[in-house]
């Protein structure tokens, strides 16, 4: 396994009862890597995404995170794993109506060992970055669509994980703001050198990915790397890290 | 409107799993409430069906021609109170007092049961005539042991001559009487004006959760009808519609509210109050307030359903939006102050019904205020958070205030009586006769104030489980999306817990003992060991309760977080 190797799944095979989801999928993730899952619905694209992520276990078959293999762990210790390893950007829904925008972004890290300060700190230098700025202070009822997923995506990011999976998270967007937000996802998950594994039906946004991976009946068609199209982070990343623009990026940066 | 009927029992039936269980949540909240108010309501009925049944020994002076003289002697044997009344015909043919066939002669007695099973003791023998012409009955006692003689004499006897009767409390001098219809003695209605005033103290607390339980399906079914606002649903329609599904769902809750009643009432009887337990009849107030009952159970629910609807109905796309809730209005303190000024103007004369009037007042009234404290709890448990569970509930308190106080809110407003009554003791000695009827009221307010603590703590304990259960479903695509992002549900759970037991210690644990420190200085009299440990034991068992209701819904909570493809529904 080459070491820019962040996240490796080996002959992955899921079954629901007689339903098979997965028939067997080898899919290697590399370091900073922006892949998209396609397929037709029901193809298995969201299994594929959650035994990577360790949501599920596969029935047969490895998952490797960086060199130590992460799916036979416990339940527990896969919970730990995708709280501190993994990121997560799901359609909606994934806010606490509750809790305000920064301290939505702060949870994560309040779950770890961060202070409530310093958590809450941490997540506010991502508003800026992310064109949120202003908003920390609302709730996710008070939010738009797009303005609740960037939340999300801030969430997603703010523990700095190695790879960041999106399950169609702009599925219940409008077209402009979809490629608005998944622009936004690609460029901060390179930034940060996350992977992105991101779950979509659209070929633009699959455009902007460094690769897009087929899925068909539980079976990967093709694996075609994107040389001809540029990825989008090359003209903007700069401005969606809080690296970039906040003075606090040090503190919080692991 | 056939098919609005139609649409709505679909809807209802259509909800799937737990859309029935949402339903059944509705149904349990309903049925506990109708239980307890039946009881509140049955209270009244029983005190003054106690009242009727004693009216006769109290005799009133007859106006015109007098038929008979009564007199009424009450002593103590054992330590139970013996009632004796001595009765001489002066004009034949006057009708016998209640539970008696017919008045016994010179010379002969009638006793209750109770007594006639007892009469052969050694402090009894010799105190009544042999002739035992007959039994009082269930309709003329108070109680099914109470210990009641009625002896025969000639008028010219000289217990008969107003000599000889000493005015023992409940007793009477020899009267002159036309009947034995007789009047409500003091004492009990004094029973009934406390009853009265513990059935405002039960009802006000149940109301306010009743009515909540309407608004739990009108929030289960917000998304949906504000769909069908969308799709062109008329507000009309929509009105029709979730209004219906929640009288029907309360309809439902009611009668098995009727049922539960039904089998708590047996243990119910056995509570002694006055000396004495209760006839099962007591405790059923008879067909038309039952039926009223049953009828305003859904009415109520009906009528929260609309006041929860109105924010839809005015806008299809208010529901989808979540705004922060509106700020209290002062008016609610206004309210308040104004009930709690009308308190002090009551004298010992103030009629019953303008107490229980004043009090509902008040009590609505701080009904009106104790949101707004909860949401103060919030705040402060919020800028108090360290760690993300008590973040989380403090954001809840205070995004939520009411669905709290509904929680809390029978504990905090008996708690404080509950506190102050529970310390003080009977005076001890009840070899004064004239003190039992006096030690047996405080005796009395003490066990009915524990009943109703108890009620309370029923409703936070009920209410509690039902308010955790229907969070879990209202937020479980959040739940099981956080499981999935990593998040530990022991998180969750604990900030569930921490919203109930916070504002029920702050409000309920704070009201107890402000009551209990208001008592100290009347605790000179004695402090009751036993009515301290009673009422610990009350509370201890109602936090334990309030958080084992929550923990109910843990099932759940996993349950609907580890969907391991949560899907908006
Ligand atoms: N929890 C489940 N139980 C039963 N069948 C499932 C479950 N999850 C997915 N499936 C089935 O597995 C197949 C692949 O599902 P999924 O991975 O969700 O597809 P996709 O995300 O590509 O639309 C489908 O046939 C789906 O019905
Ligand atoms: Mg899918």
């Amino acid at each position: 396994m080459s070491s820019h190797n962040v996240l490796e799944g080996r002959g992955l095979k899921k079954s629901f009862g007689p339903t098979v989801a997965l028939a067997g999928v080898d899919l290697t993730i590399h370091r900073g890597e922006a892949v998209a899952i396609m397929g037709p619905s029901g193809s298995g694209k969201s299994t594929l995404l959650h035994c990577l992520a360790g949501i599920m276990k596969p029935d047969s078959g490895e998952v490797h995170l960086l060199g130590q293999r992460v799916d036979t762990l416990g339940e527990r210790g896969r919970s730990v794993l995708r709280r501190t390893r993994f990121g997560f950007v799901f359609q909606f829904g994934q806010l606490l109506p509750e809790l305000p925008a920064d301290e939505n972004v702060a949870l994560p890290l309040m779950l770890g060992d961060h202070s409530r300060a310093r958590a809450v700190r941490e997540a506010r230098s991502w508003f800026g970055p992310l064109g949120l700025a202003g908003m920390e202070g609302r709730r996710p009822g008070e939010l738009s669509g797009g303005q609740a997923q960037r939340v999300a995506i801030a969430r997603a990011l703010v523990t700095r994980p190695a790879v960041v999976f999106a399950d169609e998270p702009t599925g219940a967007l409008d077209q402009a703001t979809g490629h608005d937000t998944m622009r936004l996802l690609v460029e901060a998950t390179k930034h940060n050198d996350a992977s992105l594994v991101v779950v979509t039906h659209d070929p633009h946004v699959a455009g902007w990915c460094d690769r897009v991976v087929e899925v068909r009946d539980g079976l990967m068609l093709t694996g075609r790397p994107h040389a001809a199209s540029p990825s989008p982070h090359t003209a903007s990343a700069h401005a969606v890290s809080p690296h970039a623009v906040s003075p606090h990026a040090e503190a919080g940066g692991r | 409107m056939r098919n609005l009927m139609a649409l709505t029992w679909r809807l209802l039936r259509g909800g799937g799993r737990r859309g029935l269980l949402g339903s059944s949540l509705t149904v349990a909240a309903v049925a506990v409430s109708t239980t307890l108010l039946i009881f509140a309501v049955a209270v009244n009925f029983a005190f003054a069906g106690r009242a009727g049944r004693e009216a006769w020994r109290s005799p009133v002076p007859a106006g015109g021609t007098a038929r008979a003289i009564e007199a009424v002697q009450a002593d103590l044997v054992r330590g139970r109170l013996v009632t004796v009344v001595h009765v001489a015909v002066l004009v034949p043919g006057i009708a016998p007092p209640p539970g008696l066939t017919r008045l016994p002669g010179p010379g002969e007695v009638a006793m209750s049961p109770a007594l006639a099973a007892i009469a052969n003791l050694p402090e009894l023998v010799g105190r009544f005539p042999r002739t035992v012409a007959g039994t009082v009955g269930d309709a003329g006692l108070i109680h099914p042991g109470e210990l009641v003689a009625v002896v025969g004499h000639a008028p010219a006897d000289p217990v008969m001559s107003g000599r000889g009767t000493a005015g023992h409390r409940p007793g009477a001098p020899a009267t002159r009487v036309a009947g034995f219809e007789g009047a409500t003695t003091p004492d009990a209605g004094a029973y009934s004006a406390l009853a009265a005033v513990a059935s405002v103290f039960m009802v006000v607390p149940l109301l306010v959760f009743g009515g909540a339980a309407a608004r739990l399906t009108v929030a289960r079914r917000d998304r949906r009808l504000a769909s069908l606002r969308l799709v062109g649903a008329t507000p009309g329609q929509v009105v029709v519609m979730t209004v219906a599904e929640a009288v029907i769902t309360a309809f439902g809750g009611a009668v098995l509210g009727l049922v539960l009643y039904a089998a708590a009432s047996p243990p119910l009887t056995r509570v002694e109050i006055a000396g004495g337990p209760w006839f099962v009849a007591d405790l059923w107030p008879g067909v038309l307030p039952l039926a009223a009952v049953l009828l305003a159970v859904p009415l109520l629910v009906g009528v929260s359903a609309v006041a929860g609807l109105r924010r839809i109905v005015v806008s299809p796309l208010g529901v989808a939006k979540r705004e922060t809730p509106p700020a209290m209005r002062f008016v609610r303190v206004t309210g308040l102050l104004v009930a709690l000024a009308l308190v002090p103007t009551l004298g010992f004369g103030a009629r019953v019904g303008v107490v229980v009037a004043v009090l509902g007042l008040a009590f609505l009234s701080l009904n009106l205020v104790g949101p707004w404290v909860v949401a103060l709890v919030g705040r402060v448990t919020v800028r108090a958070a360290r760690g993300p569970a008590s973040l989380l509930a403090g954001r809840r308190l205070v995004d939520d205030p009411r669905s709290a106080w509904r929680t809390v809110s029978g504990v905090a407003l008996t708690g404080f009586v509950a506190g102050f009554v529970g310390l003080l003791a009977p005076s001890s000695s009840l070899s004064a006769q004239d003190d039992v009827v006096a030690s047996w009221l405080l005796r009395d307010i003490r066990t009915g104030t524990l009943i109703v603590l108890v009620v309370s703590f029923l409703v936070a304990i009920v209410s509690a489980g039902i308010t955790a259960a229907s969070s879990v479903l209202d937020r479980r695509q959040t739940y099981a999306l956080l499981r999935l992002a990593g998040t530990p549900l022991e998180v969750l759970d604990r900030a569930r817990r921490l919203e109930t037991l916070v504002p029920l210690t702050v409000m309920g644990g704070g009201s107890i003992l402000t009551g209990a420190i208001c008592a100290t200085p009347f605790a000179k009299v004695g402090v009751s060991s036993t009515g301290a440990i009673t009422l610990l034991v009350c509370v201890v068992a109602g936090f334990a309760g309030v958080v084992g209701a929550g923990a109910l819904s843990r099932p759940l909570l996993r349950s609907v977080a580890t969907d391991p493809a949560p899907r908006p529904d």
